[in-house]
């Protein structure tokens, strides 16, 4: 046990010590780049096209250096007054002020902090890139008076192109993707990191007021439980229930699924088709549509409840006190130890069928001749379930296991279409933090940012759910899963 | 006693999918009754009527704007479609069938990013869109919907990592470019996956709640996806008089959607498991 941790520390280690000798290679080479280059290369340094106009590419010349004029003037215009505050994010609040000219109350120039946060990013990124791009471009350029220096041949214009569908083929493919991924995912979500640093709240709405940086105060928020500060009690309580949630979610309906698969592929089941038609059907319909289905289905003054007080469900379950005396119905979905119970049965109701669907698809696949070597070895069906079929099922499946259970952690429709509006708690301690028993991070997160404009906490929350997600996904797959896969079909 | 066990295993299968149906069932008789609100005397409607249908479709109200709900959707998800499959294809196979230096590193930032929540993103990504004027409209959900598409690429990348490598190799040997073994090689090869990927995207805006009501907050109906629109009508306030129309437009949602599911988990079953197209 203690010699695979070493091993895991020391890879780790290696690892990073192998990234640090990248780094160092980079700058190292760019210096011998410089060291070497002729006057061509050196400067590139300055005008980033001057190299390839020496080699006779002049179209791709023209093309890096009007990129760099671009930036160079896009830059102190348009990004420079936003990184110039980034360290305040702003200072001048919205006001109406005076114009004497116009004789009228005008808005003054004001500083927007969002804007400043975001744009401000935006800003530091293209600084990174563009030092990326001068040390490539550098290389590029020293390649080139190698190769022309050497009598080879330098390539046109189109040659670029052509390589660009052929041994670069994987530049064009990821460009566009790769654009929307940074635009989409990856600026949005520095900026949301950084605003878990900020006091961005309600009290704080940007235009109207202004939000700065506060450092780790909100993280201490998070863990502190105090006579106005409940966040922490309310932390303890949603986490917990975070998790066993995502502990039964994953697991029932990974088990039952399995069961209900295996029990429908039998060979003994007839119009095996018909059965699994019967099952997807109930989830195909879109989630929005059956789970608000659902939920009144089990309202308070429900058609279940109803049904329940008719066959005197109602009465037995107040006579052995799961249901309280006062009340005239089953508080399916308001009660916290009801609505929690019933959010993991519905989630298996939504659940089931796809785990079926998957694991008819691996049944199906699992190698018969092993199987039926089993059996002529004399093994019955219990233990050629335990032994073939079972490890079978996990060692396909485990990443499937292990995502489905971040994206439990994530669940976010299952909750929210359930009890947004239905479910109110009465724990004070909660509400005071804007949670309920019913929330999970996900949702908790979400009604901060929705209903309460609580961006800072919210943002907090995020990068717990990161940490706790990664934790996980880090931990099963050196545990659980072993290998690379990847190229065993190929 | 055999026949009773088998019997018993019918019954037992019956019994589940009864189950399973029970809400499917009341939904469908729901939208057939003649109650607005929520019927909680009996299970079936005491009256018959198709009203609900009528008025969800020719009854357009502040409200119940169904049409304009369905044809918003519609084109988010036709233009979603083609962009997201494209981006998806690309990046699998760019991940798949190509060696290059930063591919690991992508693949792990890649599968980083995923573990944080997407929601989270999704706040910002809402400043962004307003500060450029594109919340409530189509444009700026087609955007959402397919910007980080490319992120998805890992079942389709499973599926091209299954397609023979000596099938390329011969490729190259007779000199076709890389781009020519993608769409003369591998995509003919790929079907299941790629009718799974398109069917995949297109659904995405349909069943979307989360990042469409983020996006679609000036309360105006007509702006409204099928699903945000859907939602509004079981508001607490608004629940008694449109139930029955809620009922009535989630049966013409699903019958389409549904029917696309089916199709879309035929192919990822082929896709994930078929040797069918391995030769």
């Amino acid at each position: 046990m203690d010699e695979i941790k070493t091993t895991v520390r020391r890879s780790a280690w290696d690892r990073f010590k192998a990234f640090l000798y990248l780094v160092g290679e980079f700058f190292a080479e760019f210096c011998r780049d410089i060291r070497d280059g002729d006057v061509w290369v050196r400067l590139s340094l300055l005008v980033f096209g001057a190299g390839y106009f020496a080699r006779k590419q002049y179209v791709k010349g023209l093309l890096v250096t009007a990129f760099q004029a671009f930036v160079f003037i896009f830059y102190p215009t348009v990004l420079w007054p936003y990184l110039s505050k980034f360290g305040t994010l702003g200072t001048v609040k919205r006001a109406a002020v005076f114009n004497p000219v116009t004789m009228k109350n005008e808005v003054n120039d004001y500083d927007h902090s969002f804007m400043i946060l975001l744009f401000g990013l935006i800003a530091i990124l293209v600084i990174v890139a563009m030092l990326v791009f001068w040390v490539k471009n550098l290389r590029a350029v020293r390649r080139l008076q190698v190769l022309a220096e050497s009598g080879k041949k330098v390539n046109t214009f189109a040659d670029d192109i052509r390589e660009m569908l052929n041994k670069k083929f994987y530049i064009t493919l990821l460009a566009l993707p790769s654009l929307g991924v940074t635009l989409f995912t990856i600026v949005p979500l520095l900026v949301m990191l950084c605003v878990a640093f900020t006091n961005y709240d309600q009290t704080h709405m940007v235009p109207t007021s202004l939000f700065t940086w506060v450092g780790f105060a909100n993280f201490k928020t998070l863990f502190t439980h105090s006579q106005t500060i409940t966040f922490g009690y309310s932390f303890g309580k949603v986490i917990t229930w975070t998790l066993i949630w995502a502990v039964f979610a994953t697991s029932t309906n990974f088990i039952f699924g399995i069961l209900l698969a295996m029990f429908i592929n039998n060979k003994k089941t007839l119009w095996k088709g018909l059965w699994r038609t019967l099952f997807v059907v109930a989830i195909a319909v879109p989630q929005f549509v059956s789970l608000l289905l659902v939920r009144n289905f089990f309202a308070n003054t429900g058609i279940v409840n109803t049904i329940c007080a008719n066959i005197g469900l109602t009465g037995f379950l107040k006579q052995i006190g799961l249901v309280s005396q006062g009340s005239a119905y089953i508080p399916f979905l308001t009660d916290p130890v009801w609505a929690k119970v019933m959010i993991i049965l519905i989630n298996m109701w939504v659940g089931i069928p796809y785990l079926m669907l998957i694991a008819t698809g691996i049944l199906m696949n699992i190698p018969q001749d092993i199987l039926e070597s089993a059996r002529i070895d004399g093994a019955n069906a219990l233990q050629s379930f335990r032994k073939i079929t079972m490890p079978y099922i996990l060692f396909v499946t485990g990443p499937y296991l292990v995502s489905s259970f971040t994206a439990n952690i994530n669940n976010f429709n299952v909750i929210y279409l359930l009890t947004n509006d239905v479910f109110v708690t009465k724990d004070q301690m909660l509400a005071n933090s804007n949670a309920q028993e019913v929330d999970l991070l996900i949702t908790w997160l979400y009604r901060l940012t929705q209903n309460y404009y609580n961006y800072k906490m919210a943002s907090v929350l995020g990068i717990l759910i990161f940490i706790i997600s990664a934790a996980f996904t880090v931990f099963a797959f050196r545990k659980l899963i072993q290998g690379d896969r990847e190229e065993r079909f190929q | 006693m055999k026949v009773f066990k088998l019997i018993s295993r019918h019954v037992v299968l019956a019994i589940l999918s009864v189950f399973w149906l029970i809400p499917i069932i009341w939904l469908v008789a729901t939208s057939f009754g003649a109650d607005t609100g929520p019927n909680i005397r009996t299970f079936f409607p005491q009256e018959w009527s198709l009203v609900q249908y009528q008025t969800l479709l020719f009854g357009v109200d502040d409200v119940s704007q169904f049409p304009n709900w369905f044809k918003n959707t519609f084109i988010i998800a036709t233009f979603t479609c083609i962009i997201s499959s494209m981006f998806v294809l690309m990046v699998a196979y760019a991940m798949s069938c190509m060696r290059f230096k930063a591919r690991k590193g992508l693949i792990t930032f890649a599968s980083t990013l995923s573990l944080f929540p997407g929601f989270l993103s999704m706040i910002a990504v809402y400043f962004i869109m307003k500060s450029i004027g594109l919340t409530n409209s189509n444009i700026g959900l087609i955007l959402v919907y397919s910007g980080s598409s490319g992120l998805g690429y890992l079942i389709a990348k499973g599926f091209f990592d299954t397609v023979p490598k000596s099938m390329r190799e011969a490729a190259y040997i007779e000199g076709a470019t890389e781009f020519k073994v993608f769409y003369k090689i591998v995509m003919p090869l790929s079907k299941p996956i790629i009718v799974y990927t398109v069917i995949a995207a297109f659904l995405m805006p349909w069943m979307d709640f989360i990042f469409a009501n983020i996006m679609l907050n000036s309360g105006l109906s007509e702006n409204k996806t099928v699903a945000i629109g859907l939602y509004a009508m079981v508001d607490k306030v608004r629940i008694n008089s449109y139930f029955g129309q809620f009922c009535a437009g989630g049966v013409l949602v699903s019958i389409p959607i549904s029917a696309l599911f089916i199709i879309m988990q035929k192919f990822y079953v082929e896709g994930v498991t078929g040797g069918s197209v391995k030769g």
